[in-house]
């Protein structure tokens, strides 16, 4: 990627003098499946079997119906709730316990109330004991490149939605993870702020290349953000299919200046009708 | 229709708020402006009364007259004074104890499903049962004195803390301890970190009820079972006919009851800044 060479600098230089800039890791998943209530009385098939293989830094999108089992494969992936069958394996290490090299951002911002936003993010280095100095100038720069600025003592209620999803994108980052998960993270904010928070986040990512897995209804985001976009069935959910998404980076605001754009829209559409997702 | 409304709203625009007017509303908004005002109505009030008073001759052993009263309050300072500190520790007493059982055991409740079938009906049966019907049983166990009073005050608030705190705890998010896990979080960290300071805002709204029915029930408890507190105060005046002496002792449990909601609003905005952080 010819293009990331200008935006990163910059960035390279605040982690050279901070931290590590740790790169991205790679998921590799292998007949994944979650039955909720498992040997209960009525057990939920709710996911799978699904197969991952994700690169490290790679930018990955699952788009799928409500309820297919989209946060279900995030939460696998991070062994935040175990497998029911199968087995995942984080850097060619098989998961068997959470890890803590991650950030995660969901859709309500889930920020704590009382808290201001700053303190919000260095949550992250109370918990893991992190190094407070080092953290903190990497905190300040995270609420540079997000824009928020100036917000650091507010409560989280004193902000607007985009802005807290900012801050909770700088908490999930902040740590300086190898994978960032993202669970419908613009979902609750309006068309504007969703295509603004679109490109900073990928300008970050072209930035920092973590490892992301997002999940989004949205197919001009899924297209927009991805390096491969996995289409996801109904309940219970399983990989249909996998689109590679070959456009320039960084994305524009609007996607409809790439002809690419609405071919790959299209074809993500027409696997829903397929499924019968969309009843028209 | 819009021409119609801008022919209503442009003379008010023109004319502007009259500055008296504005500075007036300013000060009745104010803090010091709800006081003054609270401060003339009261006046006004014990004035007309004074004046009804001695102008019908209504005898002192029947209404005494605000200067009668207000004159005990001054005179009677150190006895009042020191029946309204045993009512303030009471109150001290039970409602620090109803806390510091209340929490812990509505965490458990809300934890342990077992405990949530099996204690809370009891709980709620408790909770129903009138609270000073226990007096007399506690002077059989403790004697008369500020303990049966402290542990009425104890049962009277501790409902309230109990269920507010339950609903506290139970209406964190689940998803918040995913990112505690994330974070590494151990039990203890995902409690002090997360849960309890999420769960403030609910325990103190029980809190501040519980004060409410604190400062209610103490003078109640101190009536059946104390041997000193403003409550005892009161019901020996009674029993002397002691008229402005009561009157006297009304006002302090007025003025205990207005320290301790004080305290509570100021506790809230100390320990709770977030909460009053506007939009």
């Amino acid at each position: 990627m010819a293009q990331m060479t200008e935006t990163t600098q910059p960035l390279q230089s605040a982690l050279g003098a901070h931290g590590s800039g740790r790169a991205g890791a790679s998921i590799h998943a292998k007949g994944i499946t979650k039955v909720y209530g498992q040997g209960g009385v009525s057990p939920f098939h709710a996911l799978g079997p699904i197969d991952l293989d994700i690169k490290p830094g790679e930018f990955v999108s699952l788009i799928g119906p409500s309820g297919c089992g989209k946060s279900t494969t995030l939460l696998l992936t991070s062994g935040l709730e175990p497998v029911s069958d199968g087995t995942v394996e984080v850097d060619g290490k098989p998961l068997t316990k959470p890890i803590s090299e991650v950030g995660i951002v969901f859709q309500d911002h889930l920020l704590l109330d009382f808290r201001t936003a700053m303190q919000n993010v260095l949550l992250q280095q109370e918990i893991r004991k992190l190094d407070a100095e080092k953290i903190r100038a990497r905190a300040e720069m995270l609420f540079d490149r997000l824009g928020i600025r100036g917000s650091e003592n507010k409560y989280p209620r004193q902000l607007s939605g985009g802005m807290r999803q900012r801050v909770s994108i700088a908490r999930a980052l902040v740590h300086d993870p190898s994978m960032l998960l993202m669970d419908e993270p613009f979902g609750a904010l309006d068309a504007i702020t969703r295509t603004q928070i679109r490109h900073d986040l990928e300008m970050l990512w072209l930035e920092t290349k973590k490892t992301v897995l997002f999940i989004t209804h949205s197919i001009e985001e899924a297209v927009g953000l991805s390096d491969r976009v996995l289409v996801m069935s109904q309940s219970p959910g399983q990989i249909v299919e996998e689109i590679k998404i070959d456009l320039p980076r960084p994305r524009p605001a609007h996607l409809g200046e790439y002809p690419e754009f609405s071919k790959y829209a299209e074809r993500i559409y027409k696997i829903f009708a397929k499924l019968g997702v969309y009843k028209f | 229709m819009a021409t119609s409304q801008d022919h209503h709203i442009m003379p008010m625009q023109t004319t502007g708020p009259n500055p008296v007017i504005h500075a007036l509303g300013r000060l009745y908004g104010s803090f010091v402006g709800s006081f003054l005002i609270g401060a003339v109505a009261i006046a006004a009030l014990l004035g007309l009364w004074q004046w009804l008073a001695v102008w019908f001759e209504v005898p002192t052993w029947l209404v005494p007259k605000p200067s009668d009263f207000l004159g005990r309050l001054v005179a009677d300072w150190q006895t009042i004074s020191y029946h309204a500190g045993a009512t303030s520790l009471t109150i001290l007493e039970g409602f620090a104890l109803s806390v510091i059982v209340a929490v812990p055991l509505a965490l458990a409740i809300v934890s342990i499903a077992a405990l949530e079938r099996g204690l809370y009906p009891v709980i709620v049966f408790l909770n129903i049962m009138p609270k000073t019907v226990i007096g007399p049983i506690l002077i059989i166990w403790f004697g008369i004195g500020p303990v049966v009073a402290a542990l009425i005050v104890f049962l009277m608030c501790f409902f309230p803390i109990l269920v507010d705190s339950m609903s506290g705890f139970r209406a964190v998010d689940p998803r918040l301890f995913y990112i505690s896990r994330s974070m590494g979080a151990t039990r203890w960290q995902s409690f002090w970190k997360f849960r309890l300071p999420a769960a403030m805002p609910a325990i103190f709204s029980g809190m501040k009820i519980g004060v409410v029915k604190a400062v209610e029930g103490v003078i109640i408890a101190e009536f059946i079972a104390s041997n000193k507190g403003l409550g005892f105060m009161i019901m020996q005046a009674s029993s002397f006919m002691d008229m402005s002496l009561m009157f006297a002792g009304l006002i302090a449990a007025a003025i205990v009851a207005l320290i301790f909601n004080g305290a509570m609003g100021i506790a809230e905005r100390v320990l709770m800044p977030w909460g009053n952080a506007g939009h």
